[in-house]
């Protein structure tokens, strides 16, 4: 009982802890403003573009493993569809930013650009593995996902020479 | 031989059952990231959780009561209530990711959506919770769980350079593509895979389950100083495929259908159909026992009847416990969450509680009251002081290092 009146009681009526509330606020709300602020246009296109490389780069492996008889068909199109929703989560962050300058403008311009490539050519590789009728395949897949590494590469490393 | 064929069947359960999505997904995340450099921290958490698994069997055995129920009547309800909150949020958490591993993993296998798998897989769970003996349900899924031993067979199959990954293992140093920040995070989210709470409470409670005395002591020991360095072989060879085929091939893994790739690529379709039945054994056991391991820790603390040894209508709160928390796992997952995302917050998670599961446990080892001649002895003591260092450690640093590297992003 003692222990309790000493610890929920008092202790909230103490005019130095009341004091310093607002203080711990705004450090918390200046902490987020820092944070938030980290991660400005040419970060978030950088990540979008190495999570799509990444996104790539499984697509291609998953297409190779099946083209070879390693990979089932179910899992060829579970990686497929996985990549693509990585893809398109890599794109919604570089649509949702809004650039301040011409040069920033231009970036997610050219950013978008490469991205919608690469989601044509995810598109294409799925047709490709589900392809029954001789339309699309393997390796028709394997090179639009190949042509798309080679755009996401090139931006990346135009990104990284900024 | 009976008796041998006992120790053998509970070591090798132990291995199967030791891997769950936790310990897939993380230790596939830091293996396409990081390669082996971080295979120093599964040793460190293999060893904690032995420790503390071994301290909490000797518990139920010594005692003839799991662990969570003594916490509760040796440290009061006030200090229990905090070790439930933490421990049955982390199992919330887990049962969730749980349930959306077997759905992913049966979407693997099928192609269809997971999200139809979700309610399947959370039934099942039900239904074997409800209706299969423990013995059976622990062994059957143990047993099964096995063929994810296709990782290790997979690792000889690719032919690495053995050498890069022992320089990786034995001298770690982190990537030239990561910041040590990110390094650090990842390190305390495959600590907490190792150690989650949820398999020492379901140790010490299957322990009651099926009735361990002190005789028992002695196979509890081997089942966890035996299998479970084999269980942390398996996350190692899983940490090694991911190095030696999606490292350098520049994939991060974000998703369960990266996780099968080195296998399929090592060992081709019969492998995938090996690791495939692995994945679904391993998570649907593991959500069998995140499952339980709710209804126990709630059971245990509110002082319900409880038991799989008892028919249901006489552990009626145990079991609607435990419907309600698949109901609530079902509710986050039909949101379209992703599983692999919850996965990875609730190793970080489990990391932050590890201090409000594992003192108490240590307490209780050392009550002469409960254990009598069975408490824990000085090197005993000593390395879990040394241990509880590094869980606070591990738990103070885990949100600042969350939000400095944005979840490891």
């Amino acid at each position: 009982m003692l222990r309790r009146t000493a610890l929920t009681g008092p202790a909230t009526h103490l005019p130095g802890r009341k004091r310093r509330r607002p203080h711990v606020w705004a450090a918390c709300l200046t902490m987020a403003s820092v944070l938030a602020g980290c991660s400005g246009t040419g970060s978030t296109i950088s990540t979008a573009v190495e999570d799509s490389s990444s996104a790539i780069a499984t697509a291609r492996l998953a297409l190779h493993l099946e083209s070879s008889g390693k990979l089932t068909r179910a899992a060829t199109s579970t990686a497929l569809d996985d990549s693509l929703k990585e893809l398109e989560t890599s794109r919604k962050t570089v649509l949702e930013l809004s650039p301040a300058t011409e040069m920033e403008r231009q970036a997610v311009q050219e950013a978008l650009g490469v991205l919608d490539h690469c989601a044509a050519s995810l598109t294409d590789a799925r047709d490709a593995a589900a392809s029954n009728d001789g339309g699309p395949t393997l390796p028709d897949g394997e090179r639009e996902l190949a042509a798309a590494a080679d755009r996401l590469s090139a931006l990346g490393t135009k990104d990284g020479g900024k | 031989m009976k008796r041998l064929l006992g120790v053998a069947l509970g070591v090798l359960t132990a291995i199967g059952g030791f891997v769950d999505i936790g310990d897939l997904v993380t230790n596939a995340v830091v293996g396409s990231r990081f390669g082996l450099s971080l295979v120093w921290v599964v040793g460190v958490g293999v060893l904690g959780i032995c420790l503390f698994a071994n301290m909490s069997g000797r518990v139920a055995a010594a005692s003839g009561r799991a662990t969570f129920e003594v916490i509760r009547e040796r440290l009061g309800p006030r200090a229990g209530l905090a070790n439930l909150s933490a421990s049955f949020l982390i199992n919330l958490m887990t049962v969730t990711a749980e349930i959306g591993g077997v759905a992913l993993a049966l979407q693997l296998a099928s192609s269809v959506h997971y999200l139809l798998w979700i309610p399947v897989a959370a039934l099942a769970v039900w239904l074997v919770v409800w209706r299969v003996k423990f013995s059976i349900m622990e062994n059957v899924t143990g047993l099964l769980g096995l063929t994810l031993i296709v990782f290790a067979v997979a690792l000889f199959l690719l032919k690495p350079d053995w050498g890069n990954l022992a320089g990786q293992a034995l001298a770690p140093a982190v990537p030239a593509e990561e910041t040590a920040p990110t390094y650090w995070y990842y390190a305390i989210a495959l600590f907490g895979a190792a150690m989650t709470p949820y398999e020492v409470f379901f140790f010490s409670s299957g322990a009651v389950e099926e009735g361990w005395s002190i005789k028992d002591l002695v196979q509890s020991r081997i089942n966890v100083l035996v299998g479970f360095p084999l269980g942390g072989l398996l996350s190692v060879a899983i940490a090694g495929c991911a190095a030696v085929v999606l490292l350098p091939a520049g994939i991060a893994v974000t998703s369960l259908s990266q996780v099968i790739l080195p296998v399929a690529e090592g060992a081709g379709k019969v492998g995938l159909a090996f690791v495939l039945v692995g994945l679904v054994a391993a998570t649907f056991g593991a959500a069998l026992e995140t499952t339980l391991s709710s209804g126990y820790t709630l059971a245990q603390f509110f002082g319900w009847s409880w038991g799989k040894f008892r028919r249901p209508a006489q552990a009626a709160r145990f079991h609607l416990a435990m419907i309600i928390c698949l109901f609530i796992g079902l509710a986050v997952l039909v949101t379209g969450v992703d599983p692999v995302l919850v996965t990875e917050y609730s190793v970080v998670f489990s990391a932050i509680a590890l201090p409000l599961t594992y003192l108490p446990i240590l307490i209780v080892a050392n009550d002469p009251q409960y254990m009598g001649q069975h408490v824990n002895g000085r090197p005993v003591n000593v390395l879990a002081m040394v241990y509880l260092v590094i869980i606070l450690a591990a738990s103070l640093a885990a949100i600042p290092l969350m939000i400095v590297t944005g979840a490891g992003s």
